[in-house]
Formats: C-alpha cells, sequence, structure tokens
C-alpha cells in the first residue's frame, strides 16, 4: 500500500464507507419529487454478457433503490442504439448506470453528451483474476465512491491500482495502490463499484455486499458509468 | 500556460474575470441551458481516447448554439474576451479526438442541434446540411421518402455526420468514397462574423451551389477542411444514383506477404474504374475484431500477438490474411460485363479466394463490409475496441502510392514497430484511385499507464519512423497535430499561419488545429 492511500485510508476509518459515499452536493441527484415526498428515478442498469454473470448486478441488488433498477443486456445492434438514444431524449428524468465493454461504452457515453444528459462518474477497468486497475473520471456528486471502491479492493485483498481525476481538474489526482495479499480470485470490485453506482449520490447506511471468492471471476477491460438524464 | 483559478479551468490567456464576462454574454446570446460548465456536463466530452491524460484535453465549457446568427455572436463574443473556441458538429471522431478540444481550456462549441438536412434533389442527386446531421439521420430521410439515392460513409456510418466527416476529409467505401471529392459547396462563418458562401453560394438568387464547385476566381473550399479559418454552418455535397444491381464481392488471401501482389491487382481495375468503389484490403485482426474476436480469447500474454496466433484466429473465423472487398454497380449488363474482367483478372493472378454475397450469406464480416459499400449504416467496426480493450484507439493514417511494394513496405514498417511496442498491427488500406490511405488502429489498454506511456512513443515512432521514409499520415489525432504539421514543412505552415493572421488576428478559432496556432513562431 503506498503512502498516499495509507493516509486516506487512515481518514476513512473515522466513518463508514456509506458515509463517505455520500456527495453532499448531490444528495437529491437520484431523486424527484413527487407529492412533496422524494423518490429515487427509475435506474437503466446496462450490462453486456459477461458482466450480466457477475458481482456487478449483486451490488445493484444489494442496494436500497435496487427495485427501481431496470436491467437491460447491450449489443453494437443499431436497434439498441437507437433505443437508448429515444430513451435518453424522452424527457423523463432516469438515471442509468452500467458496466458494459469499451465498444459499446463509446456510444453509450457519447450518446449521452448527444441528448445533453449528464455523466458523473466514467470508469475504465481491467480486472485480471488477482489484480485490478481503474481509471476514473468523476463528477463532485460522485465525491468518495472512488475511495470506496479502493477501501473495499483493499479489504478483499486482491492487488489493484486506482487512479481518480476529477473534472475540471480542481482537485489532485486520486491514486490507490495496493499488492496483492492472497490469492484468491475476487469479483469484490464489480459488486462493490454496481453498489457504488446505484446509490451514487445518495444517503445509504448500507453497505455493498461481500462477495465469496470464484473460481472464474470476471476478468478483462470494462468501462463502467453513470449517466442522468 | 493554461490558466485556473479555484473553481474553474480557463482557456489559455483569458483571466477569471474575461471568462465570467464571456459566459455571461453566452447565457445571454444562447440561453442558459446552452452553455455547458458543470463537471458532469463536461465529462462526456473529455473521454478522449488518444495515449495522453484526459487532463489535457479537458474542456473550460461547452456551447450549443442552434442557428448561423447564434454561431456569429459567439465568435464576437470569442472575438471581444480572446477565448479559444473548438467546435465540432457531431463529435463522433473517435480515435482522432472525439468530442474533447484539441488544446486544455478551449471552450467547445458543439452544433449538434443545428441539424436540419435542408434540401435533397433526388433528381440532380445533391444534399444541403447542417453540421449535426447524421448519416443515420439522411439514411432514414431517404428511405422515407423512397429516394433513389445511395449515401457514402465512415465506418462509425449511423452516428457520424458528412459534414465533420467530409471537413475532416474522410472517407467511405462506396464509389463515392472520396468524400471531399464529393463536396459541393460551403457556408463558413469567419472569425470576423462574416458569412462566406463557397461556389455559387455568394451570387444572388443563385440555384447552382451544390451543382457547380468553381464558381469565379479562387477556389478555396479545401482551405477550410482540416483548418481553423471558420466554422462550417452549411455544407452541399453529391449523392450517388442507387444502381438497379449492387453485387459485393470479397477475395480472400492466405498469406500475409499477398499484400503487394493484391494491389498489383487491383490498382488496374481501381484507376479503370472498373471496380468503382473505396476498395477495402483489411488484415486478418481488423476483420477478427469486428466479429467480436478479442485477445483475450487467445492469449492473455503481454506484448504483441504471436504469429502464430493470428494464423489461428485466420483459420478459426475463415478468414484471410488479407481480406478483399470491392463491388460492381449499375446495370445488370455493366455488372455481367466488369464481373467477367475480375475474375478474369484474378485467375491470372492465381491466387486468392473470390467469394459472393450469396456464398457469405448474412455471414459477418461480410454482412456489414456489404452494407458500407451500400450505404447502409452498422455499427459493426466498433468491435475494433474490443480486440484489446481499455478505451486506447489512435488511428496511424500514412498516404501512399497504389503500388504493391509501396504497401509491403509500409505494412512491414508499421507491424515491426508496433510489435516491437507490444501492440499489434490491425489495420486495412482504403483504395483511392492511385492512392492508398493506410489506416492502422494503435488500440491499446488506457487502463495500464504503461501500455498508455508506450502506446504514445510507438505512434511517435511510428510517424518519425515514416517520415524518414517519405511518408506522412493525412490526418492525426489531436495529440500529434503539431507533430505532423512538421512532417508537411516550414512553408506550408508558413503560409498557413499567414492566412491565420490575416483571418482570424485574435486566434479564437481552433488553435492548434492542424498545428496551425499564431501562439506558434511562425
Amino acid at each position: 500500500m503506498n503512502i498516499e492511500r495509507r493516509s486516506v485510508l487512515k481518514g476513512m476509518a473515522l466513518g463508514s464507507l456509506a458515509g463517505v459515499a455520500m456527495g453532499s452536493s448531490g444528495l437529491a441527484m437520484a431523486k424527484v419529487m413527487t407529492g412533496g415526498q422524494a423518490q429515487a428515478v427509475p435506474t437503466l442498469a446496462l450490462v453486456n454478457t459477461a458482466v450480466a454473470r457477475s458481482a456487478f448486478l449483486e451490488g445493484i441488488n444489494a442496494s436500497p433503490v435496487s427495485r427501481q433498477v431496470e436491467v437491460q443486456r447491450t449489443d453494437l445492434s443499431l436497434d439498441f442504439i437507437l433505443g437508448l438514444e429515444k430513451r435518453l431524449r424522452s424527457g423523463q428524468p432516469q438515471r442509468i448506470i452500467g458496466l458494459v465493454d469499451d465498444a459499446t461504452a463509446a456510444l453509450i457515453v457519447d450518446l449521452a453528451r448527444s441528448s445533453g444528459a449528464r455523466v458523473q462518474w466514467l470508469g475504465h477497468h481491467n480486472a485480471a483474476a488477482m489484480a485490478s486497475q481503474h481509471r476514473l473520471l468523476s463528477a463532485d456528486v460522485a465525491h468518495g465512491c472512488a475511495l470506496q471502491l479502493g477501501v473495499q479492493l483493499n479489504a478483499c485483498g486482491t492487488g489493484f491500482a486506482l487512479t481518480e481525476q476529477r473534472l475540471p481538474a480542481r482537485q489532485p489526482t486520486l491514486r490507490l495502490a495496493s499488492a496483492a495479499q492472497n490469492a484468491v480470485g475476487s469479483e469484490q470490485w464489480a459488486a462493490t463499484l454496481g453498489y457504488t453506482l446505484a446509490t451514487l449520490g445518495m444517503r445509504s447506511d448500507a453497505q455493498p455486499p461481500l462477495i465469496a471468492s470464484r473460481q472464474s471471476p470476471l476478468t478483462g477491460n470494462f468501462v463502467s458509468f453513470s449517466i442522468e438524464a | 500556460m493554461t490558466e485556473q483559478n479555484n473553481n474553474s479551468l480557463l482557456p489559455r490567456g483569458v483571466n477569471d474575470t474575461h471568462f465570467q464576462q464571456a459566459l455571461a454574454k453566452f447565457r445571454q446570446l444562447l440561453g442558459e441551458e446552452n452553455v455547458l460548465v458543470k463537471d458532469d456536463q463536461l465529462i462526456p466530452y473529455n473521454k478522449i481516447m488518444m495515449a495522453v491524460d484526459n487532463a489535457e484535453h479537458a474542456l473550460s465549457a461547452a456551447l450549443t448554439a442552434t442557428t448561423v446568427e447564434q454561431v456569429q455572436g459567439v465568435v464576437k463574443i470569442c472575438n471581444e474576451h480572446k477565448v479559444p473556441v473548438w467546435t465540432i458538429s457531431t463529435g463522433r471522431n473517435f480515435g482522432y479526438g472525439s468530442a474533447a478540444p484539441g488544446q486544455r481550456g478551449q471552450v467547445i462549441l458543439d452544433l449538434k442541434k443545428m441539424n436540419k438536412i435542408l434540401h435533397v434533389d433526388p433528381e440532380l442527386c445533391t444534399a444541403l446540411v447542417e453540421p449535426g446531421v447524421t448519416y443515420g439521420q439522411l439514411y432514414d430521410y431517404i428511405q422515407e421518402n423512397n429516394l433513389p439515392l445511395m449515401l457514402s460513409f465512415s465506418a462509425p456510418s449511423a452516428i457520424a455526420g458528412p459534414l465533420g466527416n467530409t471537413m475532416d476529409r474522410g472517407v467511405g467505401y462506396t464509389p463515392y468514397g472520396e468524400h471531399f471529392l464529393m463536396q459541393c459547396g460551403m457556408e463558413v462563418v469567419l472569425a470576423n462574423g462574416d458569412v462566406y458562401r463557397t461556389g455559387m453560394g455568394g451570387v444572388k438568387g443563385d440555384n447552382a451551389w451544390q451543382v457547380f464547385k468553381w464558381g469565379y476566381g479562387p477556389t478555396l473550399d479545401g482551405m477550410f477542411t482540416q483548418a481553423n479559418y471558420g466554422i462550417c454552418t452549411k455544407m452541399g455535397f453529391w449523392l450517388m444514383p442507387k444502381p438497379p444491381v449492387f453485387k459485393p464481392f470479397e477475395i480472400k488471401f492466405e498469406e500475409e506477404t499477398d499484400i503487394a501482389d493484391i494491389v498489383e491487382f487491383i490498382r488496374p481495375l481501381r484507376i479503370a474504374q472498373v471496380i468503382p468503389n473505396a476498395v477495402v484490403i483489411a488484415g486478418v485482426l481488423w476483420e477478427a475484431a469486428t466479429c467480436n474476436t478479442r485477445r483475450s480469447d487467445y492469449s492473455t500474454e503481454p506484448g504483441a500477438t504471436p504469429d502464430a496466433i493470428l494464423k489461428q484466429i485466420q483459420k478459426d473465423k475463415n478468414l484471410g490474411a488479407w481480406n478483399v472487398y470491392a463491388a460492381l454497380y449499375g446495370t445488370q449488363e455493366q455488372v455481367d460485363v466488369n464481373w467477367q474482367i475480375v475474375t478474369g483478372a484474378l485467375k491470372a493472378l492465381g491466387k486468392g479466394k473470390i467469394v459472393t454475397q450469396e456464398e457469405a450469406g448474412d455471414t459477418q464480416p461480410f454482412k456489414y463490409r456489404a452494407q458500407l459499400m451500400s450505404g447502409v449504416p452498422n455499427l459493426q467496426e466498433f468491435g475494433l475496441y474490443n480486440w484489446r480493450g481499455g478505451g486506447g484507439s489512435m488511428w496511424f493514417a500514412p498516404v501512399s502510392q497504389a503500388r504493391g511494394s509501396e504497401c509491403e513496405k509500409q505494412q512491414k514498417m508499421a507491424k515491426t514497430i508496433l510489435n516491437k511496442h507490444g501492440l499489434d498491427y490491425v489495420g486495412e488500406f482504403i483504395v483511392g484511385w492511385r492512392d492508398m490511405h493506410h489506416v492502422i488502429d494503435v488500440l491499446y489498454d488506457r487502463t495500464s499507464p504503461e501500455e498508455t506511456k508506450r502506446a504514445n512513443a510507438c505512434f511517435a515512432e511510428l510517424l518519425d519512423e515514416f517520415e524518414k521514409h517519405g511518408y506522412a499520415v493525412y490526418r492525426v489525432n489531436t495529440a500529434f497535430q503539431e507533430r505532423v504539421a512538421q512532417s508537411y514543412g516550414t512553408v506550408k505552415r508558413k503560409v498557413e499561419h499567414a492566412l491565420k493572421r490575416a483571418l482570424d488576428p485574435n486566434n479564437i478559432l481552433a488553435p492548434g488545429k492542424s498545428g496551425i496556432d499564431l501562439a506558434n513562431k511562425f
């Protein structure tokens, strides 16, 4: 564990993960007011075939907003892209989160841009059995989420490297890294990510689920995102 | 140096007071909702694929305009406050810079909302569109109105746009594949706010703007492409009449060393217009990646993919080491005659296995290639980004003569350099009439800082080594614009900067585009 990360994690011990995950500026981000009561907006979770079988969805399911989440498989067809574009332009408040392959992500994120949606989180992930790398770009509303991911990765003992940049680069890049502490494959990163994206900007006392080690954990390159339309 | 305060990134040379004043004026001109400054509004503009840090291409704000008058207004405000503005049309220039600004801190002017198809003439086969019009939109228009016309577009097809693609001198795969050649008439907002129409466009009452390119006196259209002398707000171009018969075919060649023979075989057919379209000669990894093959399916070892694996992929996916895609267009009689010529020439060559549409059926990659050659949008080629994964992609696109020995030399050089840096040759040749656009996707994993650094070094070495042999790229991502400008010589650069000083003395329009920036010492 490097020094930068050690000091950050020491600070983390003062509060719960969920507490840090709460972005003060974004408490109401994922909520709309209906009849005077705050309700979570509908959320679409986009996953590719590999992710659909992973702990990413377990993370979403463990979140307090799991009932508002609809899951959809992605592909590179025009039908999928046009359908998503229609949804983004529908004018209905909604969130779209996901963990997909690079090709699909290139299209999804640019559709978000062209439809005028907001992107609070954009992560590139490379996961091997015993280590993962995470390169994140995040907005204020996602403050603390990268840290939460880092803490969980550290706790489960897999090696990882994580960098988080904030736009427009107002704060220094967050860098966390640790060598592998055990020899068991883990999908904890995917579960924590699913939970983090589902609850991004919300106050939640719940915790990301702890995932048992797997023989064939989710590996490869993926892109995560949180979009608000 | 880009300036920065506590709250926001600032454009180069602009202090916070001036920037805030400019933003206030932009809001008054465009409305609050069209001036984007919040971090979650700017992040989607910063998803870059180049091997540099995102921060180098971070934007300070994004504006969206809907009318020419608003574009004029933006330019006026930029002049008043010396704010540099980087214009995008659809922003889908993936691998060449995407929707991010060329330089850190620039304001993006996003013309996506200027998306009107102003005119399509099915008799003269012409179109006039705004910057935000996509090929998909145009395709739908043609289908809905049952017009006998065919589009030519680059591989991102449906979501990219004709104006942006042509302004960046992109290519497609039909007989109209050299897009700038088919451009006819443009409207440009100059840095001083004037609206300039090229060709016949300045003549009062004219109706020949989209049919006669040259007008009178100097023809300046080309000067505005890949340049920063104006903001194109309308562009005319020619559409191909839909032929009664379209016959796509593929020719598979077994060996990587076949490239020289392939080019010698294709060139005379292409120059004589027996094969009229922009033929593609695609390498095995290009075609494998576009039909959902990932490197991790075959190897998890770092570095370049060994030739033995390439051969295995070729076998598993029923591909050639080189895969030639071409098509014949016209009446049945024309197609029959040309088919005889093509098959006769192939027989004389003595190698290559021809595959027709009837034989290929719905299999990939034949299907998407046939669609591209007949103007039907698809997104199949995005599969390239999953070959190695990690979101890194930079197009290395050197031009060569359509000569076998030249193409073989370029391919060998490129593969050697890429492999040296642990990356793969994922390339294709797009055959112009006499030239080759040798297009190589430098794919790498951006989650790995080490690999990103390696990819950057690889790209630089490709440019350097190719330059030593007299080769240069025709287009490049925004991180390497200045470097590529150097390849084309000082005199050209001095002329370009003299034009810039004359047309945009405040250096507000996309400084840095193609290396043109008044901050340079020219």
